[in-house]
């Protein structure tokens, strides 16, 4: 190693990121180097200059808002110790009322995420919910034309259901939050590991890697997902579309969800798109993508590779290429190939331009 | 209020944070608030109300999944890739509200006049900043994160979601980007800054 220039090491060496042989090594090669020498004062310079930069105080408004976010926050643990007199008495009580505490118990052991009314009179069930109220699994939350609810996904997260919407809790476990949506509209905001918060519709299922995003469903099933942070997992029988913020997904039965594509996308290759998807429009419609395409819909690129017919797919790749540029371990062999690795370090590189 | 002098916290500290305990979220809030705030700013070419939107949204996020947070990893750890990801969110969805980054650059503010010198170092500041600013995002960001929190290559590597070998690379071309841009300062460099 380091026969040749240490350009590449330059940041690992400065930082004693080296281990020591190989930093003994890119020592005896600066003694030799001039460029390489000149390379790294050039990285001490940029890194003298970078001392520059201040520590910019933050306003304290922002804690107001923060503040104001505790005060919203369940207590999660008792505050205090409770005394052995209190224990003994609490004891005592909780003997007296054995049978309430029981059914108390019964009750609340059974999984549920609490309702909370927003407009009108949602109803879980045949039940209106006043203020707040709790859904269980196998229960269906139905909102009409007026009514808007909140409803709390364990620890989390939240999900807004809008005017009419139907809605069923599946699962309330700690490793599945899993709700259908039947038709309608939804907002989830979770801040939770990857893959613990669960959507479906009729044609495919969200599955959360971290986000906030809105699921809208009409009532042929159609159905429209536009994410605000995060990325979203549209899944459906082996197709997955991954969807970062400020990119939407359609998703039709019998279909499964369609290719992402940003917001902002040219017109013309968002229309495109659908005919490519549910149209099966096919060369035409693919024409215009590639020629419409800029660099974040790279997005929408690297999802078509794998969808389009293999024949198509080296103007999928040349497209990409030439858009931005390839990353190293990424080649044209194994990218046409459709190998998962390649695919996915071409992916985490190109989604820094998404 | 609880203090928190070493950049890392202790486990009573996000204990007390998982029992929404509100003076152990100040302090949290308070150890690390100038360096998240500073980090979104200079991502954000020096917007100031996106960086305050962007730090705000962090610890939101912080509050509502802090018992999620299973001390894998380091706290600082944990909390930049929180950082990272609203960042790049918040890029993300500026773009797609076609607010084009050459648009919404802002201008840095020159903090001291006073005196020549002051003037002198203000002005280099400013440059580092336009500098920083217009790097790409994926060199940015590596670059951030060593001066603000002087993370390690692993914490980086984690918090960027790449591998070790990604951030030094990254941070390589980061460095060489800068050195080329600030070239003309290089006069003005002095011993000890």
């Amino acid at each position: 190693m380091f026969q040749k220039h240490i350009s590449r090491h330059l940041a690992a060496y400065e930082d004693r990121q080296l281990s020591a042989p190989k930093a003994r090594r890119a020592d005896t090669h600066l003694a030799g180097c001039e460029r390489c020498r000149s390379e790294l004062d050039q990285f001490r310079f940029a890194a003298a200059m970078m001392e520059h930069l201040p520590v910019t105080e933050a306003p304290e408004s922002i804690w107001i808002s923060v503040e104001a976010a505790i005060d919203r926050q369940p207590e999660r643990a008792s505050r205090f110790q409770v005394r052995y007199w209190r224990f003994a008495a609490a004891v005592v009580l909780a003997l007296m009322m054995f049978g309430a505490a029981a059914y108390w118990y019964a009750t609340r052991s059974q999984p549920h995420w609490e309702v909370t009314r927003l407009d009108g009179l949602p109803a879980v069930g045949s039940k209106h919910i006043q203020a707040t109220g709790r859904i269980q699994p196998g229960e269906w939350l139905e909102t009409d034309a007026f009514s808007r609810a909140r409803i709390k996904i364990g620890q989390i997260g939240q999900v807004e259901v809008e005017p009419n919407t139907r809605l069923r809790l599946v699962a309330a476990r700690p490793a599945e939050h899993r709700l259908a949506l039947a038709r309608g509209e939804i907002s989830a905001s979770i801040s939770a590991p990857p893959r613990l918060f669960f959507v479906e519709t009729s044609s495919s299922t969200a599955v959360d890697l971290g986000c906030a995003y809105t699921m809208q469903v009409d009532d042929t099933g159609f159905g429209l997902l536009r994410v605000t942070a995060g990325w979203v997992s549209l899944e459906w029988r082996g197709r997955e579309s991954l969807v970062p913020a400020g990119a939407n997904c359609h998703t039709r039965p019998g279909t499964g969800p369609g290719t992402p594509y940003f917001e902002d996308a040219p017109v013309r290759l968002v229309k495109a798109l659908e005919s490519f998807d549910f149209e099966s429009a096919g060369s035409g419609a693919l024409d215009t993508i590639l020629a419409e395409s800029r660099v974040r819909d790279t997005l929408t690129l690297w999802h078509l590779l794998s969808r389009v017919d293999a024949g198509e797919r080296p103007r999928v790749y040349d497209r990409i290429a030439a858009l931005a540029p390839l990353p190293s371990g990424v080649s044209r062999e194994k990218a046409l190939q459709l190998d998962r690795g390649t695919l996915k370090r071409w992916k985490d590189e190109l989604a820094w331009t998404w | 209020m609880v203090s928190l002098s070493d950049r890392e916290v202790s486990a009573d500290i996000i204990e007390s944070c998982r029992r929404g305990d509100r003076e152990a979220f100040r302090a949290l809030y308070q150890a690390y608030k100038d360096r998240v705030y500073s980090i979104s700013l200079y991502f954000f070419h020096g917007d100031a109300a996106t960086a305050s939107d962007v730090t705000q949204q962090v610890f939101l996020k912080l509050i509502t999944s802090i018992a999620q947070f299973r001390g894998d990893s380091g706290f600082s750890t944990w909390l930049y890739r929180l950082v990272v990801n609203t960042c790049l969110d918040g890029a993300r969805q500026a773009k797609s509200q076609a607010e084009s980054v050459a648009h919404s650059r802002h201008a840095f503010p020159v903090e001291s006049k006073s005196h020549e010198e002051d003037f002198a170092r203000a002005q280099i500041a400013t440059s580092v900043q336009a500098a920083v600013s217009a790097l790409p995002p994926k060199f940015r960001l590596p670059i951030l994160l060593r001066y603000f929190d002087e993370l390690s290559y692993e914490e980086m590597a984690h918090a960027l979601n790449c591998s070790m070998g990604t951030v030094a690379s990254r941070l390589n071309r980061g460095h060489k980007i800068l050195a080329q841009k600030l070239a003309s300062l290089r006069g003005f460099l002095t011993p000890g800054g």
